[in-house]
């Protein structure tokens, strides 16, 4: 490797290898369902725990996938009504409430210029199969303001196909700033309790000023309401992952 | 409390009981008591003995048994006696028996008339002056005195209550767990006592029950959990509608 000058070429350093560990990539980023985090409270902890034996009992036989608000699902159950005794609802996932077993999400979804929204228990038996169709986060935990919102916001499509999507990708967040109907809504969303961000707000600025009146901002110094749960977290993550090896 | 589906697919709101540390402590006989059968005291759960003197702790001593916070009787049949000392465990009772529920009530403290007997009280506005929540009149005018009982304001709760006709779903053998159809008085690890059922249309329900109660150490070898027949089990698919 001769030069077109005497010098000898100069020294580049060889570069260094990078080692991609897989498993500590994918453990940072494992998803712990939030109905298992035990809320704060004077139960004895053994309850949560037989509770906990129970969900991973039903995770076992049916498979209930990750998902957050914002996500797009399709959601089939058993009605004995129905003529051929099942039935199919799509919806935007707008709330995930509930603890252990109760455990609940709401579907919206809006069919014939007809709002419908739907609360599901994600243990009950009737529940046959949830598929996730479209997989994005929204910038906030609870997309109640949709139904104030234009309809066009809640419109999904009833016969869409499931995005198809990699497993070590992040889940994209939307951020669509979404228009609302003309005043009155169900909840004024302008105020700062409800730490909306979703929203394309056109109300004049006095109104968003005078909606600050109602801020609280030593509530995120309020030290009793801390609830650290990442040990709480860590345990139930290593029990789930040991239960459903077996 | 917890929910459960049935295999027909409906949901039941169901209570958590555990049975902690129960052993039978003394055998009183139908003469001495002066009652129509003979009674069994039970204890449950165990405590420090540091806090009582030393004449109470006579019947557990006698028992050979660690001092228990409560102690309550049970109305026993000359051929259901079981000897002092003995422990009890949840698999006393089976899935499908029904069961009544005794326990003290949340004590809500000195209440007014509204909260404690549900009076309706007087409207907020049209000129009502300092009178909203009181309870109005308390007796007639021919009466000319007021009766015993008159519902006034006064402590609420904290008094024992009974939940009558409770069915029981599923037991846990291993950690003595009862899981009883709705709701229980009480707060939240409360002390509770558990009988079956004197309701008359449950009178035949008990098919087979062990008999006087659950011995640890006999043959019988139970599963980790027990099921009523209706009940919807987790390792089962989903329910469909044929």
């Amino acid at each position: 490797r001769g030069s077109s000058d005497g010098k000898p070429p100069k020294f580049r350093p060889p570069p260094k290898p990078v080692i991609i560990d897989r498993k500590t990539q994918k453990e940072e980023r494992r998803f712990l369902s939030p109905e298992f985090i035990p809320p704060r409270g004077r139960t004895d902890p053994l309850k949560y725990y037989i509770e906990r034996k129970d969900m991973i009992q039903r995770r076992k036989v049916f498979n209930i996938p990750e998902f957050y608000v914002g996500h797009i699902l399709a959601v089939t159950t058993a009605d004995p009504y129905a003529s051929d005794k099942s039935n199919r609802f799509v919806g935007i996932c707008i709330q995930r409430g509930g603890n252990g077993l109760g455990a609940t999400f709401v579907l919206r979804n809006v069919i014939e210029d007809q709002g419908v929204e739907i609360c599901y228990e994600l243990y009950s038996p009737r529940i046959q199969a949830i598929e996730v169709l479209k997989l994005e986060k929204r910038l906030d935990d609870n997309l109640m303001y949709l139904r104030d919102a234009l309809p066009e916001y809640s419109t999904f499509d009833v016969n869409m196909k499931p995005v198809s999507r990699m497993e070590h990708e992040e889940i994209p967040v939307n951020t669509l700033q979404v228009r609302m109907k003309p005043k009155p809504w169900s909840k004024r969303w302008e105020r700062p309790k409800y730490n909306i961000k979703g929203i394309k707000f056109e109300l004049p600025e006095h109104k968003m000023k005078a909606a600050q009146k109602w801020s609280q901002p030593w509530l995120e110094f309020d030290m009793l309401r801390e609830y650290d749960t990442s040990k709480i977290e860590e345990k139930i993550r290593k029990e789930l992952s040991e239960e459903l090896e077996k | 409390m917890m929910p459960i589906w049935t295999k027909s697919g409906e949901k039941r709101a169901v209570t958590l009981l555990k049975v902690q540390d129960c052993h039978v402590l003394r055998y009183v006989s139908k003469e001495e008591s002066g009652g129509k059968t003979a009674k069994l005291l039970v204890g449950g759960k165990n405590v420090s003995p540091f806090s009582k003197r030393e004449s109470a702790h006579e019947i557990f001593r006698e028992a050979g048994v660690p001092r228990k916070q409560k102690v309550t009787t049970f109305n026993v049949t000359d051929d259901a006696l079981i000897k002092p000392g003995t422990p009890l465990y949840a698999a006393h009772f089976r899935p499908g028996q029904f069961v009544d529920v005794t326990a003290k009530t949340i004590g809500k403290g000195f209440q007014g008339v509204m909260k404690r007997w549900g009076f309706k009280g007087q409207p907020a506005s049209h000129g009502q002056t300092k009178t909203h929540r009181r309870p109005g009149a308390i007796s007639t005018n021919k009466a000319a005195k007021v009766y015993r009982g008159k519902k006034m304001p006064g402590k609420m709760g904290n008094i024992y209550r009974t939940s009558f006709g409770l069915k029981v779903w599923r037991i846990n053998t291993k950690h003595d767990i009862i899981y009883v159809n709705g709701s229980v008085p009480g707060h939240t690890n409360c002390l509770v006592k558990v009988r079956d059922s004197k309701l008359p249309t449950y009178k035949d329900c008990n098919k087979n029950p062990p008999f006087p109660t659950f011995f640890a150490d006999g043959d019988e070898e139970l599963p980790e959990d027990l099921f009523d027949e209706e009940i919807f089990q987790f390792t089962d698919p989903s329910v469909t509608f044929a």
